[in-house]
Formats: C-alpha cells, sequence, structure tokens
C-alpha cells in the first residue's frame, strides 16, 4: 500500500515540468534565505499566487522546495558575512564566520551545505515515518481533543514566540478574532461586518498573511532611509568555492553530532511554535555541552557549523509532520502550506493522508527531492548571491510590494484582497514596531475556523462543557497548554525562586493522569514513567535544597 | 509621551477595540436554530483579548514611563516623527493611490507608477536614478504582469487607459 502510494507520488512528481518548478523553487529559496531582511516564511507567502493554476501536488512541490531552500540559503550570508540570512541561521555564524576569517570559507560553506543536506535527509526519512502513525493517533482526537489541541498550538507559539507572553497571546486572540469577520463557517450569519457587504465573506487569509508578513517585513527593511539606499551586503566580493570532499570527511567523523542536531531540529519542529531559530541554539548548546573541546566553540570549529545546520534543516520536517498528521501547522511556514492545501480544496487533518495518500506522499518525496537539489544548487546560486547581494535593498523591496499586489489580487481576482493587503500590512508593521510577535497571529488566523468548527461540533454532541476536562487527550493538551502558558515565567525566574526546581516535575505529574485514562499498555506505562521521572526530580530539587 | 509609555497607550486601544467589538456583538443575528450561537465565540475571544489587555496595562503602568531607544535620537515634534517614518509613509500613501486608482489605471500602468514612484522617493530623483527606475519598474512589473496573465491565465484589472483585450 505504502509503496503503491510512493510510486504513485513519483509519478505526480517526476515529471519534467514539476522537476523545473522544484529547481527554481530550491535557486529562490536559496536566495531568499541568504538576504538578511527577508525571512524563508516571507519567500513561501510569495510563492503561494504562482502556484494558484497548478494542480496541488505540483504547487506544493514547489513550496517546499522554497522552504527547503530557504532553510539552507541562511547559511551562505552567516558563514560569509557574519550576518545571519534567516533566524534559523544565528548560531551558523558563531562558528561559521570565524572559520571564514581564518581563510577556511571553502571548508566552513561545504560544512553547512552537507550538514544540512543530511538534517534535511534524517528529517525526510522521520517525516515519512512519523507522520502516518501520529495521524493515525489523530483519528481518537474528538471535537473536545481538537479545540484543546488548537488552544495548546496557540498557548506554546506565543511562549515561545517572544519575551513577553502577553504580548504573544494577545496577538494569538487578535489572529482568532480577525477569523470571526463574515459569516460563521455553521450556520452562514454574518458577523462584524459593520454594513460593509465585502466584508461578509470575511478577509482572504492568504492576502492577511502577505500582509502581516511580507509586506510588514519589506516596511521595515526600508523604515532607515540610509540603510534602504545602501547595498544589501558589502563585504562579499570575495571568491569561494566549496570543499565538499574535506569538509565530508569532517562530517563523517562528526556523524553523531549530525544525527542528534537532526533530532532536536525534527522534535522542535513538531512542538507548534518552536521553530528553526529556536532548533539552532538548542542544537549549538546540546553539540557544545557533548564536545570533549567546548573551549573551541565560537573559533571556528566545524562542530560549531555542522550543529546549528543540521537541526534547522530537520525542523520543517518536523513541522510538516505536525501539519500532515493532525491539520496544526507547527510554524508560520506550515501555515502557508495549509493555506496553499485548502486553496486546492484539501483539509488538512488526520485523515489527510488516508484521504489523499498520493498528494500526502508527494509533499514527502518532494521534501527528499528537493533537499538533494539544494546540495547541487548551492554552489551556483553561491555566485547569484554575491551578485544580488549588491542591489540596494530599497529596490528589492519596491519591486517586491508591486508583485504582493499582482499576487494578491490573483488570489480571488477581488479588489477587496488588495485592500486587505494595505491594511494587514500596516497593522503587520505596527505590530512588529511595538514588540508584538506575528507568529501567533498567523496561526490564530489560521486555526481560528478549526477552533470554532470543532466548539460548535462538540456543543452539538452535548452542552455540556465536562468532557473537555473528562477526556484523555483533551486534558492532556489542557494540561500542556496551562503548563506552556507558565514557561516563559519559568526561564525567567529559573534559578531565582524556590518553586522553578519543582516545575518539571510537577509537568511530568499533571501530564501522566491522562494517559492512565487513555487505557492501553504502552501510553498508561508511559505515565508510570513519567511518575517515576517526576519523583526522581523531586528526589533531585530536594538533595539541591539541602546542599544549599 | 514622556509621562505615560506607550505600552500603557495600547493596552488602552486594545481595550476600546474589545469594547467595540463586544458591542458589535449585539448586531450578530440569533437564528432559531444550532446549539452554538455566532456569537459565542467571537465574544469569547473578546473576554479574552480584555482580560490580558487588563494585565497588559497593569504590567506597562508598573514598568513606568519610556526610556529612549539606545543609538537613536530623540524624536521632537511632528516634523522630526514624519522625517523619521517618511519612507514607511510614503509606501502607505502611494500603495493606497495604487489600490485607489486601479479601476482607471489598471494594474499594469497602476503598478508601473507605483514601483517606479515609490524607487524614486526612497532612492532619490538624479537623472540617472530616474532611468535605472524607469527600467526597473518596467521590466519587474512587465514581466511579472506577462506571467500572471498570459502564463497563469490571471485576468488583472486592466483599468480604461490600456486594456489589450478591448
Amino acid at each position: 500500500m505504502i509503496l503503491e502510494n510512493v510510486m504513485l507520488a513519483f509519478g505526480e512528481i517526476l515529471t519534467l515540468k514539476t522537476l523545473l518548478l522544484m529547481m527554481t523553487g530550491v535557486a529562490a529559496g536559496l536566495l531568499a534565505g541568504a538576504i538578511p531582511g527577508f525571512t524563508i516564511a516571507m519567500a513561501v507567502v510569495l510563492t503561494l499566487p504562482f502556484t494558484f493554476n497548478m494542480p496541488p501536488s505540483q504547487g506544493l512541490a514547489t513550496m517546499v522546495s522554497v522552504l527547503v531552500g530557504g532553510l539552507s540559503g541562511g547559511l551562505m550570508a552567516g558563514i560569509l558575512t557574519g550576518i545571519p540570512g534567516t533566524p534559523s541561521s544565528v548560531a551558523t555564524t558563531f562558528d561559521g564566520f570565524p572559520m571564514a576569517r581564518k581563510g577556511r570559507p571553502g571548508l566552513a560553506l561545504g560544512l553547512g551545505v552537507w550538514s544540512s543536506f543530511f538534517g534535511g535527509i534524517i528529517s525526510a526519512i522521520l517525516l515519512m515515518t512519523f507522520a502516518p502513525q501520529l495521524a493515525r493517533i489523530g483519528l481518537e482526537f474528538n471535537p473536545w481533543d481538537y479545540f484543546m489541541l488548537v488552544m495548546f498550538a496557540l498557548t506554546i507559539t506565543a511562549s515561545l514566540a517572544g519575551a513577553n507572553m502577553i504580548k504573544g497571546l494577545i496577538a494569538g486572540v487578535l489572529g482568532l478574532l480577525v477569523r470571526t469577520i463574515g459569516e460563521d463557517e455553521a450556520i452562514g450569519m454574518a458577523r462584524f461586518n459593520f454594513g460593509n457587504d465585502a466584508l461578509l465573506q470575511g478577509f482572504n487569509f492568504i492576502a492577511v498573511l502577505i500582509g502581516l508578513f511580507a509586506f510588514s517585513q519589506l516596511l521595515s527593511d526600508v523604515r532607515d532611509p540610509k540603510l534602504a539606499r545602501k547595498s544589501l551586503m558589502e563585504r562579499t566580493s570575495m571568491q569561494v568555492r566549496i570543499e565538499h570532499l574535506h569538509a565530508l570527511r569532517e562530517i563523517a567523523k562528526r556523524w553523531t553530532n549530525v544525527l542528534r542536531s537532526a533530532f532536536i531540529g525534527t522534535f522542535t519542529g513538531i512542538l507548534p511554535g518552536a521553530g528553526g531559530s529556536v532548533a539552532n541554539i538548542l542544537a549549538y548548546d546540546q553539540a557544545k555541552k557533548a564536545s570533549k573541546t567546548p573551549e573551541e566553540f565560537g573559533t571556528g570549529t566545524p562542530d560549531g557549523i555542522i550543529a546549528p545546520e543540521s537541526s534547522n534543516n530537520a525542523v520543517e520536517g518536523g513541522a510538516l509532520i505536525t501539519m500532515m498528521a493532525l491539520g496544526i501547522p507547527g510554524d508560520v511556514t506550515t501555515a502557508v502550506m495549509l493555506g496553499a492545501l485548502l486553496i486546492h480544496d484539501v483539509v488538512p487533518s488526520p485523515s489527510f493522508i488516508s484521504d489523499e495518500p498520493v498528494l500526502a506522499y508527494s509533499i514527502f518525496l518532494a521534501f527528499f527531492l528537493a533537499t538533494f537539489m539544494m546540495l547541487f544548487l548551492q554552489s551556483f546560486m553561491l555566485r547569484v548571491f554575491i551578485l544580488v547581494t549588491r542591489v540596494r535593498m530599497y529596490v528589492l523591496a519596491g519591486v517586491i510590494l508591486g508583485f504582493c499586489g499582482i499576487g494578491v489580487f490573483a488570489i480571488n481576482n477581488v479588489e477587496f484582497d488588495l485592500w486587505t493587503l494595505l491594511w494587514f500590512g500596516i497593522l503587520g508593521f505596527v505590530m512588529r514596531h511595538f514588540g508584538f510577535p506575528l507568529a501567533p497571529m498567523i496561526l490564530g488566523v489560521v486555526l481560528g475556523n478549526i477552533a470554532e468548527l470543532n466548539l460548535s461540533r462538540a456543543m452539538a454532541i452535548t452542552t455540556d462543557l465536562s468532557p473537555f476536562v473528562t477526556r484523555p487527550w483533551s486534558l492532556f493538551f489542557l494540561i500542556i497548554a496551562v503548563f506552556s502558558a507558565f514557561f516563559p515565567v519559568f526561564q525567567e525566574q529559573r534559578g531565582k525562586k524556590a518553586w522553578t526546581r519543582y516545575y518539571p516535575a510537577a509537568l511530568a505529574t499533571c501530564a501522566a493522569p491522562p494517559l492512565f485514562m487513555m487505557g492501553g499498555l504502552v501510553r498508561p506505562t508511559i505515565g508510570t514513567v513519567l511518575l517515576f521521572l517526576a519523583a526522581y526530580l523531586v528526589y533531585q530539587a530536594l538533595q539541591k535544597r539541602s546542599a544549599a | 509621551m514622556s509621562r505615560i509609555n506607550r505600552d500603557t497607550v495600547i493596552a488602552i486601544v486594545l481595550l476600546l477595540f474589545s469594547g467595540v467589538f463586544f458591542w458589535a456583538s449585539f448586531d450578530i443575528r440569533q437564528p432559531d436554530y444550532g446549539t452554538l450561537s455566532p456569537a459565542a465565540w467571537p465574544r469569547v475571544i473578546i473576554a479574552v483579548l480584555a482580560a490580558l489587555s487588563f494585565v497588559y496595562l497593569a504590567q506597562s503602568i508598573r514598568r513606568g514611563p519610556d526610556e529612549a531607544p539606545a543609538g537613536e535620537p530623540p524624536v521632537r515634534g511632528i516634523g522630526d516623527w514624519f522625517r523619521k517614518w517618511r519612507n514607511v509613509l510614503w509606501c502607505f500613501v502611494l500603495f493606497f493611490f495604487y489600490l485607489a486608482s486601479l479601476p482607471v489605471l489598471g494594474m499594469l500602468i497602476g503598478g508601473i507608477a507605483f514601483v517606479f514612484l515609490l524607487l524614486n522617493v526612497l532612492g532619490g530623483w538624479s537623472a540617472e536614478k530616474l532611468a535605472l527606475h524607469a527600467a526597473v519598474a518596467v521590466i519587474s512589473i512587465g514581466s511579472m504582469w506577462s506571467l500572471f496573465t498570459f502564463g497563469l491565465g490571471v485576468i488583472l484589472p486592466t483599468g480604461i487607459i490600456f486594456n489589450p483585450f478591448g
């Protein structure tokens, strides 16, 4: 069955047109990821209008290619200039740039490219293995569970999105509110249209995403008149050849680092909200802790490049697992991918992989193939990247703003969408300026109707609210949502206040009962392990307390 | 603004915004069927937004007045404010006029004019730059317009000045 689906997916993807589109997508992603100020999410959002007229598998393969290219593009800027192209490659600069300054830019780039490749491949294998398994668990979910899962996704995104949790939560709730404007999905009653007929259809959420993310980012890029007139980067005139063989030899000596970092990346990607920006720092930190020579980190050690690059490419595989198995986007880029699926009338849910196996396996395959394409295109795109960095920021921003207009109109051929783009562009810019994270708002917009539909279904079954706390999965998501809401406070006061010593133990203890309620053998066993872990953590905390 | 910090202002705006939406939620018609009223979910969201805005307001009041951002000169008067934000304001204003003029200019001419004007106000008006900006605007918007019109079959707004299909 799986083999049959893989063969059918091969038939969908291995056409000349799709492969060419994928190559173009990877190249565009590499370039977008390499340019500081341009994010991967923005590149994926701007690709969306091109895919409207394509068959779903072709359109999604193109978007996955942009995503994979973008994940690897950040390393070029980070290593050659010390300025990370994307937040996902911040840690790459810690050792990549020093190594380049020591006269080994070719080796640094080689390590980055091959680590990205291996991270992507490991993540693709995990995606193909775990997404169908997780989808099977997702099939157990009832509307109460689904509603709580969305609440958990929003809470954890808000708590991980920035320093100020309240701003993150406000952004998430604003996203939910934006999605209520227009006719409600359950029975079609007009809401918050303020007498305007155009608002009856609600805001087109792709226009909202492009406005919030791309338009507002471009405005931020040209905000400073002096910086806007400068070239994107000043120091990229060097001639570099990527040292592939040498890099491969170095990576072979450090394969445990590659594996560990790829697993960290995939797991971080599975968690809603925790994207590449978290994973690359986490993997770098773990590589440093595991190293026999931690003092070499920051001076240009290969391990310091391998860890962040393996992990940041693995993140999207993880985020795609959550999106394809549960219909919950793991981050902004997968939120856009989810939007792309909706445009093609495919609703991601736990039954997505079983209902649309060919499309699902086409996405798996595209992720896999795009990782190979990235490897071959990287050397060529390095030259293009050096050329593009001579362009001035205002030229690039002006042209892309013009393109945003055409792209957004093409969604529905409705002028109102262009006004949506403008208003949400302004809103996104104002929110960025005042320190509100945009990721929770985007997730709120994407997940708003899923939450309401499931709440509506739950209420149609029974008006009793107790299933939210008596159903095991719903209770499980509620507990981890509450703990994730307190996570920023825990992080801030860790080591300073006594209660923080017991926080992990409390989480393990509270997460165990729903697992016992689920029945069977595996889940109660996990619950028992969690209880033992909690007891051990409390014992450790008490020991530390008595030692102090 | 020196006495009140900007977070306090935003929190008050958010509370007013919640109030307006809560009031507007009473205009939502209640049907005789369905278990969950169409106004219920929005009201839950508004209640949560108002509660979070109160917490934000309390936090902002406790924090005290704003400190000037490091490395940036203080903004004195409206002239300074306009100078600081002129690029962003130009983008808003030009995009607004681009959209407002679409029924007349259409997307091709309007798009080229928008990009050309935007590049000039952001990058300068010297003769050399005028030529460069004109070329960039025509080539970029022209190729994108052609790709969508002829390649993807999207009918973009034509306007009344230039209608290649009219």
